[in-house]
């Protein structure tokens, strides 16, 4: 009797698991599925924002990816960070200080490939000072970063003269004319290469999740550190590159929007954090760490991007931080119930 | 005989000192030593009123202050303290105004001003039952959650104001609170409310079953669950009473400025949590103290004000706080270390 009701009430919970395996993995292409199906079936007649037509309309399909570009470069090195159990709140001020130091190279007559390696080896910098803090000094992520986030936005304000809100031509100094191809002019299939520098992003960090030892040793040291330490793996080296290379790659989205932008805004990374934990999350990664799909990540990117983007026809732009709360509320919550019926079966 | 344990006794009484208490002392003995090295550096630094400027200049950081620290104890954050701020702000000056107004901005809801007060609590109290719900019952870090909260409350203040501000058709008697001079001196209502609310926390902390609780639960949230405390109501209770202080403080601002902005109170959670930081409080929990956020609070003030006074560009600010907090952190761990080695 007891054999065959605990035999029963496996195979029950074995069909449940794979139900909430199969939505927890797939859940995010439907959520994509649905918001475009949405916005796409809206009348916009009436607003004509998107560009005459359709949601789904050519122009708005490029503008939309060439606006997700900062984002989709920096979704998938933080789910790897985040899959580590840590986390980065300065990735905002590193993309203001970046936009401002691309910005102002390029103003001071600098060619685009120097200037793009120089940012991205200062972001690299930052984000050692976030592992260093992190890892040798052992001060904890959030207060650690927040740390950081205050000197890099103070550091990016500093660079930017007084009486001036941003870098842009002016004062006998010219932007160079090729500043804003980059984020802009299209190159391929007319999508400009800060797009195809995130989809490479994406996919190199693909292939090191599902194949290269960083990716599992992430896993594992987010997973139970202790158990990770104990079997070899140096965690501290581990959570130090992630924090590089989150340095690196939010230095690749300030480049993106300073280029797309036209100027070096040191707060044009501002709200960051908060968007990149927001992806993170609606992508289904456990804030506890141990567990999460880079390429899911991506796709939670495009959902918000396509969310904001599209929700500027329909209601006023101040709706934004409501609708960015209440989705970053509701992923959270979501992703518990989630992961708490996979835990049940 | 007597001779040779006097230094011994000496060295007792100095170890019966908690290390709560001796980083307290730290947080204040440092927060003297800037503000003397300050009156050296800059004109006119060492002035009475400057003292007094200091405090009541941070009544609002400092009233968010007690909230935020007494959650950190407790083992979590609440970053939601400025949305709120700016929440009740706009909904006080929204229920208040009178209805009928020449445009959307200008017309409220035309409520009696105390009844308006009281919504505006209701909904800053909404917040913190957001906050607790979350991180009680679904579990999600504290960190995560108020930032999420941080956003709605602020959006929903962006909405109510269209994303500006409104100040118009307020009843006469809206500025009165936030304006009210005490004692026949300049200080105002809401520092001595500040100063009130600062009594009650270091009562509640040190001579309080409250607050010896929330210490408990900081240290090791397990052995207080083991030990039959209801840990996620008293957690419930610590959200709600930091929503109910930054009610207040976006009431009284809103009352002062007789506005209703959407910005305000912006970084103000940030700020809390630094002089929370400052002053000794562990983002690990079960440690800290109300005094010790207060003089961090003053550290703050007194370096900010004095790089002013050196006419620092106003950009420092950042960059001060955080070398501020990092000194202050890794100060305080290596102290404790030594001390305990």
């Amino acid at each position: 009797m007891m054999s065959i009701t605990q035999q029963t009430n496996a195979s029950e919970l074995t069909f449940g698991a794979k139900v909430s395996g199969f939505f927890q993995n797939y859940y995010i292409y439907f959520v994509l599925v649905a918001v475009v199906a949405i916005l796409a079936s809206a009348n916009l007649d009436q607003f004509d924002l998107f560009e005459r037509g359709n949601f789904l309309n050519k122009r708005n399909i490029i503008n939309i990816l060439r606006i997700s570009a900062p984002l989709l470069v920096l979704a998938g090195t933080f789910t790897l960070l985040m899959v580590s159990g840590y986390i980065d709140l300065s990735v905002g001020s590193v993309m203001g200080l970046s936009a401002v130091v691309y910005a102002l190279l390029a103003i001071n007559g600098v060619p685009f490939l120097p200037a793009f390696v120089l940012t991205m080896i200062i972001g690299a910098g930052l984000g050692a000072i976030n592992g260093l803090l992190v890892v040798r000094l052992n001060i904890t992520p959030v207060i650690a970063t927040l740390i950081t986030l205050s000197l890099f936005k103070g550091a990016a304000l500093l660079l930017v003269q007084d009486g001036v809100s941003a870098i842009k031509s002016g004062n006998g100094l010219k932007m160079p004319s090729w500043f804003n191809s980059y984020g802009r002019e299209g190159v391929l299939l007319n999508l400009p290469a800060s797009f195809w520098v995130a989809a490479a992003v994406t996919i190199l960090l693909i292939i090191i999740q599902n194949r290269g030892t960083l990716g599992k040793y992430a896993a594992a040291t987010g997973g139970n550190p202790t158990a990770a330490k104990l079997s070899g793996i140096n965690t501290g080296r581990t959570v130090f590159t992630l924090y590089v290379i989150v340095g690196v790659s939010a230095a690749l989205a300030g480049i993106a929007r300073s280029s797309f932008m036209s100027l070096g805004d040191p707060l044009s990374g501002d709200g960051m954090e908060l968007t990149a934990i927001l992806v993170v999350l609606l992508g289904g990664t456990a804030f506890s760490g141990g567990e999460g799909k880079v390429l899911r990540s991506f796709v939670g990117a495009l959902i918000i991007m396509a969310l904001t983007v599209g929700m500027l026809t329909i209601v006023p732009a101040y709706y934004q931080a409501f609708v960015i709360g209440s989705a970053l509320l509701l992923a959270a919550a979501s992703n518990h119930f989630i992961s708490q019926k996979g835990k049940a079966s | 005989m007597s001779i040779v344990t006097e230094p011994f006794q000496i060295l007792k009484l100095h170890r019966k000192m908690s290390d709560e208490a001796f980083i307290t002392m730290l947080v204040t003995m440092v927060a003297i030593g800037l503000f003397l090295t300050a009156s050296f550096l800059v004109p006119n630094f060492f002035q009475w009123q400057n003292v007094v400027n200091l405090v009541t200049n941070n009544w609002a950081v400092i009233s968010l202050g007690i909230g935020v620290s007494f959650l950190l104890v407790s083992g979590n954050f609440d970053l939601s303290v400025g949305g709120i701020v700016a929440l009740s702000g706009v909904l006080s000056v929204w229920f208040a105004q009178s209805t009928g107004g020449t445009n959307p901005l200008s017309t409220g809801l035309g409520f009696p001003y105390p009844l308006a007060t009281i919504c505006a609590l209701g909904g800053a109290l909404a917040i913190g039952a957001m906050n607790a719900l979350f991180v009680v019952r679904f579990k999600i870090p504290s960190i995560i959650v108020t930032l999420g909260t941080m956003m709605v409350a602020r959006g929903i203040a962006q909405i109510i104001t269209h994303g500006s501000q409104r100040n118009t058709n307020l009843p006469s008697e809206f500025g009165f609170l936030g304006n009210l001079t005490m004692f026949g001196t300049s200080i105002k209502l809401p520092v001595v409310l500040m100063i009130v609310l600062l009594l009650i926390a270091v009562f509640v902390e040190r001579k309080m079953v409250f607050g010896r609780i929330t210490y408990w639960i900081g240290a090791n949230p397990e052995a207080a669950d083991l030990s039959g405390i209801d840990r996620a109501w008293h957690i419930t209770k610590l959200y709600l009473f930091s929503a109910a202080i930054a009610g207040v403080v976006g009431i009284l601002l809103a009352s002062e400025y007789q506005s209703g902005f959407s910005n305000r109170g912006l970084l103000m959670e940030f700020d809390a949590l630094v002089i929370a930081l400052l002053g000794g409080v562990a983002i690990t929990g079960g440690f800290g103290s109300v005094i010790g956020m207060f003089f961090g609070a003053i550290i703050l003030a007194v370096v900010t004000s004095a790089a002013t006074g050196l006419v620092l560009s106003p950009d420092w600010q950042f960059i001060l706080k955080a070398v501020a907090v990092f000194l202050a952190i890794v100060t305080q761990t290596w102290a404790l270390a030594r001390r305990n080695r």
